[in-house]
């Protein structure tokens, strides 16, 4: 059975249940466990639940220590660009502790963050930094795009024995979406295909992934059936199911948040590239945002980023329908 | 003597454990040193020593009860060597070996002994202290007694993390010990370089004024000082009134760690920075003069808690064990490669 | 430079300025609601005092630098209200071009260095600008406006050791309002005053009701005069009052807030008014005139804001990098 939620209630669904589980998860951050009758306090206690002040070093440095002695913390840091004042702990620190004791110790650990502000919010918190985080090997990262996906994700990331950076996208927050009842775990490295069709592959994440089925709507219109596959998870990355999907369609488009260099586009154009080359019938196409700051100004706010009309038109450009160009 | 309220009183056996381990410490260390001239090649990348500070670590680790736990930084085999760990899988896990106590993969600056209460090292400075606090949260939930203690330099208390940790270790009352390790240097820069305090001439204690955290200097080069002062602090912390700043001040008889070169360059240990950069041999003079490992001994001797015979005797036997421990990291094999890959995840 | 103590002519200035960050302020709410600004805004309501009795003892090559909370930092210093307003519409006419939005606004030409997004984050660069002023011999001050929550975040800290060490023109302003974000400073830290958080080091420092303007005129204007002539860092820690929530809900809210009587009796504008009238320096019957002239000039600047085009996408491309 399901039940209809907002996107950010289902992530509290999952901690709130996965914190009846396992009494070994903590959830600590700036801005909560202030008054006596928050949820998270009056459930579970203020041992488990705590308040910080702005400290991301040593919440995130904390993290790990518990995590080495034997506890699940998630940190609430509501904005990933938080993390980058503690970027030692979360990409030298957290992820590195497991190899360098030779197996030792386990870090599991959630770093729970929002992300793609694109909202006016302007050049520090409005970036998709996921790239940053992706390439780091021990360290996973996962951006749900609904509900469900958006508990189930973080139920296996709280299980899951490595750090984890869990990226919530903003401006999905109030998405409704229908979600299973109790425990309900998604796992990590199974990209999920959201549109079947056999024309064009789309691949997007967090809220390109809505942008690229209204314009596989739009497409189906000129009689172009795009398939659309969610990746769910960053890393572990599935492109199995993305190279059997360009195998039936013969083109790729990719869709991002993120800057070009070192997106989660591009590394899926070097994997199809090098693993699915004989399948492709046309370039891989990238439609990520432009290399810039985000600028504060609405109208550029929303030039600089990928949009239903840049996605339809590189799918165009794929088809041969469009020219191309650098 | 009495030893403070809460501090278990030093009694013969124990006091010549705490010499016994001094002489590990050094004598592990010195075989390290050794390692790069006898067998040169065979330790890469950076060794960080703990000569010197022998008093400070074993007086601080005898405090510990066997579910505590401690924290260290990049200059990490004194603790663990004092704690028990297997000091045969501690060098040739500096030598990149099989069976190194990290299998090979951490080296010289990334120790862990999880059974011991050792739950893995930083090489990052700073970046150990809210590791430390983080593990004390956990101490505080499960309501065993269990106390953490945090060990790291001087150099690291002008990091974010250092003030960042110190101030949630107080606001929540956590059971942890900060043991500060003022050797006068953060790698080439002498403390009143780069802390304010120091440069006015100030205990570096005063710094836990800024957390509501009560802090005390001692003198690091005197084990039973620091056993007393952290033995309090550790009581304290048990009993859960919060957390304490030690300011433990010694000299490292090591330069900062071995030369880093680039390849061609045989590595070794240069001169202390004392000599090499600031040329103050005579500083160095002073420390060497003050070393504590054989004062303690000769402290032990005059008052006849140790014979002369004996002390030889636990000489004898530590360098037999360290001598056995480099002959056991040179034997053992290189792990198989595939080990690289094996502990990225859990 | 020597300090010295208000007087009518410089009150009646303040007091000027205090009328327009207010004002403005209210506008910027509305407009929010109405959706002319958008994004993240944090109003500085009922903290005027201590903007305008800081930058207005400075000059233009005195660098300021402030947290998310901005607005009344950057016009005390001197940013226009026009280009400040056609910024937070998002215009080519603002001050940075529509690029940076309410969090980083930019004046250099009075000396206004940046707002932040990041809590803290302008403290080490606050200090690398009296660094700067030291090497280059001048005798200009810089200053650092933060939140009480600034003071827990590991750069604080550092900034302060720094500064201390190398003995830096730096001020550190604190509006302690007595909550980060959502969360009142007892849940930070077990240290109650901000000023005790560098008790450990050789730094003077005062703490002063951030609504009583010639309180924070007199302590700010020592420690300027003393940074001028070499000496620093200084900590002025003003304990301030903050309407309504963290960022911007309902103007109606503060609207109310500034009508209740307990409020009435803090308001930095009401009592420098009083206080003016007391000292005998102005009468009663010229204040009308302050907030009316600074109503206009608050229009004035929404209509500059309207008029103003969006900027040109290709502006984008050529922000990123400084060209060689």
């Amino acid at each position: 059975m399901a039940h209809e939620l907002p996107y950010i209630a289902a992530i509290d669904e999952a901690i709130t249940l996965e914190m009846q589980r396992d009494d070994t998860v903590l959830y600590f951050g700036q801005n909560m466990a202030t008054t006596e009758n928050e949820p998270y306090v009056d459930a579970f206690g203020k041992d488990r639940v705590r308040v910080t002040p702005i400290s991301e070093t040593a919440e995130i440095g904390m993290a790990v220590g518990a995590a080495l002695a034997g506890f699940r913390p998630v940190v609430e840091l509501y904005m990933a660009e938080f993390m980058l004042v503690a970027m030692d702990q979360v990409l030298n620190e957290a992820p590195r502790f497991r190899s360098m004791s030779g197996g030792q110790v386990k870090v599991p650990l959630v770093l729970k963050a929002g992300y793609g502000f694109t909202a006016g919010w302007a050049g520090q918190h409005t970036g998709t930094i996921s790239s940053l985080f992706m390439g780091v090997p021990g360290l996973k990262v996962v951006v749900p795009s609904t509900a469900a996906d958006a508990k189930g994700l973080m139920a296996t990331a709280i299980r899951d024995d490595n750090p984890v950076v869990y990226l919530h996208h903003y401006l999905l927050t109030l998405e409704h979406g229908e979600v299973p009842d109790g425990e309900y775990l998604v796992p990590f490295g199974q990209a999920a295909i959201r549109r079947e069709g056999g024309d064009v592959t789309i691949v997007a994440t967090g809220w390109m992934v809505d942008r690229a089925l209204g314009a596989a709507e739009r497409l189906a219109a000129e009689g172009i059936q795009a398939e659309v596959i969610d990746p769910r998870t960053l890393a572990p990355l599935d492109t199995q199911t993305i190279l059997e999907s360009v195998d039936k369609t013969g083109r790729l488009v990719l869709v991002d948040q993120a800057t070009r260099h070192a997106s989660v586009a591009s590394v899926i154009a070097g994997e199809v590239a090098e693993y699915g080359f004989s399948s492709l019938k046309a370039p891989i196409v990238q439609v990520t945002a432009l290399d810039a700051t985000i600028p504060y100004s609405e109208p550029l706010e929303a030039w600089v980023l990928p949009n239903e009309d840049k996605i339809v038109a590189a799918v165009q450009q794929v088809l041969g329908t469009a020219p191309v160009t650098a | 003597m009495s030893a403070p309220k809460g501090v278990k009183e030093l009694d013969r056996d124990r006091l010549v454990w705490m010499y016994t381990q001094m002489l590990r410490i050094r004598e592990f260390e010195e075989r390290v040193k050794r390692t790069f001239v006898e067998h040169p090649g065979v330790i890469r990348g950076h060794t960080h020593l703990g000569d010197g500070a022998e008093a400070s670590i074993v007086g601080s680790i005898a405090t510990l009860g066997p579910d505590d736990q401690f924290f260290a930084t990049y200059r990490c085999h004194g603790y663990p060597i004092a704690r028990g760990t297997d000091t045969k899988a501690m060098m040739a896990e500096i030598y990149g070996r099989k069976d190194g106590l990290c299998k090979g993969i951490g080296g010289s600056m990334h120790l862990a002994d999880v059974s011991n209460g050792f739950l893995g090292t930083s090489g990052i400075v700073a970046a150990g202290i809210p590791h430390a606090t983080g593990a004390a949260w956990a101490a505080q939930i499960r309501k065993r007694g269990q106390v953490v203690l945090c060990f790291f330099g001087d150099g690291a208390s002008k990091q974010g993390a250092f003030s960042e940790s110190l101030n949630i270790a107080s606001l929540w009352k956590l059971p942890i010990v900060y043991v500060m390790e003022n050797n006068g240097y953060n790698v080439h820069t002498r403390s009143e370089q780069e802390d304010a305090n120091r440069a006015a001439g100030e205990d570096l204690s005063v710094k836990a004024k800024a957390f509501s955290m009560p802090g005390v200097t001692i003198d690091g080069l005197d084990p039973i000082a620091v056993y007393e002062t952290v033995g309090a602090a550790v009581a304290r912390a048990r009993a859960g009134g919060g957390p304490t700043l030690v300011e433990s001040v010694m000299y490292r008889l090591s330069a900062h760690g071995n030369l880093i070169a680039p390849p061609g360059v045989p590595l070794h240990y240069p001169e202390h920075e004392a000599i090499e950069k600031f040329g103050a041999p005579e500083e160095y003079e002073a420390a060497l003069k003050g070393d504590p490992v054989p004062a303690f001994r000769g402290r032990l001797v005059a008052d006849g808690t140790l014979s002369a015979e004996e002390a030889e005797r636990i000489a004898g036997d530590v360098r037999e064990e360290m001598q056995a421990a480099v002959t056991f990291g040179l034997a053992s094999p290189f792990p198989d490669v595939e080990t690289a890959l094996e502990y990225v995840y859990a | 430079m020597k300090a010295s103590p208000l007087d009518g002519e410089q009150a009646l200035r303040l007091l000027a300025t205090m009328w327009r960050i207010r004002l403005f302020e209210e506008r910027v709410g509305q407009l929010k609601r109405a959706d002319d600004v958008h994004g993240l805004v944090h109003l500085s309501t009922g903290q005027e005092g201590v903007a305008a009795a800081v930058c207005s003892q400075l000059r233009d090559d005195d660098p300021v630098y402030s947290g998310h909370r901005a607005h009344g930092h950057a016009i005390a210093k001197g940013a226009p209200l026009d280009r400040l307003m056609a910024e937070l519409m998002g215009r080519d006419g603002g001050l940075c071009r529509g690029l940076g939005g309410s969090m980083h606004v930019v004046d250099v030409e009075h000396g206004f260095m940046g707002a932040t997004g990041v809590v803290g984050g302008n403290i080490p660069i606050a200090l690398g600008s009296a660094l700067a002023a030291r090497r280059l011999g001048r005798d200009s001050v810089a200053v650092v406006f933060f939140g009480d929550g600034a003071v827990q975040a590991g750069q604080f800290n550092e900034t302060v050791n720094l500064a201390t060490l190398w003995r830096l023109p730096l001020i550190l302003v604190c509006e302690n309002n007595g909550f980060a974000e959502f969360t009142p400073r007892s849940a930070h830290t077990n240290v109650e005053r901000v000023s005790d958080v560098v008790a450990p080091y050789d730094v003077e420092r005062d703490t002063v009701d951030g609504n009583d303007v010639v309180a924070v005129w007199d302590a700010f204007g020592r420690y300027l005069a003393s940074a001028r002539g070499g000496r620093g860092p200084f900590l002025l820690e003003c304990l301030t009052y903050r309407l309504g929530g963290h960022y911007e809900g309902d103007p109606g809210k503060y609207r109310e807030a500034l009508a209740a009587a307990d409020w009435q009796a803090k308001d930095p504008i009401l009592r420098l008014q009083r206080h003016g009238i007391a000292q005998g320096w102005f009468a009663a019957d010229v204040l009308p005139a302050l907030e009316s002239e600074a109503a206009e000039a608050v229009e004035q600047a929404v209509r500059f804001g309207r008029e103003s085009p969006f900027p040109p996408v290709e502006l984008i491309e050529a922000m990123v990098y400084a060209d060689a």
